[in-house]
């Protein structure tokens, strides 16, 4: 499909939306973000994820603390903070607002 | 004869390898070194590649398999995949460097105002160092320092703060309220 390379970069740019996301719904570790996003557009691997959350981190929108796990050593499992909540809520209206925008025009 | 197997230490797992698949692992990870250079921790995000990758061989592991093997290893490469850096972050974070910083207080920074802070970043000098200098200048100055400082305070606009940062500290803040007072009192243009 002639598209999907333009497809391609728009999933690539909305993943960390996604992500954060999926981190604001519930303390998660990287597997749970994987099966969450398996079979959806945005399909993706641990080789995408890791940098991304390390960026993220960075950037102070996530963080994360150690748990013990029931098998095998403690899992990282990741949380937004407050300023991660607050730009997962300007994602959230700026999308809606592209929404409208892409429903209105052409009208 | 038993194939020698070699123990990897993968940050918090420890799993025997046999030497194909030992090799294979280590140009993984060399490959993945590689592409996260310039990544400002890539330490943090290795640990965790290695963690992904033990915990998906010893998943695959049969229960009387001890020793990994590219049988093992390669699907769990395949499901990891290769390091994909976030495509944004480079060219957001050079164009920020590029950018000309004005002469501003930088309020987040401050010990008083953030006049040093304004003027260590704008002129590329270490705020400490810079800061150790206007004590000394005070002290030799006999105060004339002082009158300097706080027309800088006056003067120098504010910076903007960085969107869902921290409260100021307590003088910074003040500083800043009292100035912004000042300048809209005797209306000043700076600010």
């Amino acid at each position: 499909m002639a598209a999907e390379s333009k497809l391609a970069p728009i999933r690539k740019g909305l993943l960390e939306f996604l992500v954060l996301k999926i981190v604001g719904a519930e303390s998660v570790y990287v597997p749970d973000i994987l099966r969450r996003l398996d079979g959806t557009e945005f399909n993706t691997q641990e080789g995408t994820l890791y940098p991304l959350l390390s960026k993220l981190r960075r950037e102070d929108l996530v963080h994360y603390e150690w748990k013990e796990s029931e098998a095998g050593p403690p899992r990282k499992y990741y949380r937004l903070t407050d300023s991660g909540r607050a730009q997962l809520t300007a994602l959230d209206e700026y999308w809606n607002l592209i929404n409208r925008t892409i429903a209105d025009i052409g009208h | 004869m038993q194939r020698l197997s070699t123990t990897v230490r993968l940050n918090r797992s420890v799993l025997q390898f046999d030497d194909a698949a030992s090799a294979r692992l280590e140009t993984y990870l060399a490959e993945s070194a590689s592409l996260l250079e310039g990544d400002p921790d890539p330490q943090e995000i290795l640990c965790d590649l290695e963690q992904a990758v033990a915990d998906q061989c010893a998943r695959r592991l049969q229960p009387n398999q001890a020793v990994v093997t590219l049988a093992e290893l390669e699907p769990a490469l395949a499901e990891i995949g290769s390091v994909q850096v976030p495509g944004a972050s480079p060219s957001a974070e050079s164009a920020k460097s590029s950018a000309p910083r004005p002469l501003q207080q930088v309020s987040e920074a401050a010990l008083i105002s953030g006049v040093c802070a304004g003027l260590g970043r704008y002129f590329g000098f270490n705020v400490t160092a810079l800061r150790v200098f206007a004590v000394l200048l005070l002290l030799l100055s006999g105060g004339g320092v002082i009158l300097v400082y706080f027309t800088l305070m006056l003067l120098m606009p504010f910076a903007p703060l960085p969107s869902g940062g921290k409260p100021l500290a307590w003088l910074p803040g003040k500083c800043r309220t009292f100035m912004e007072y000042l300048r809209t009192k005797f209306h000043l243009a700076a600010g």
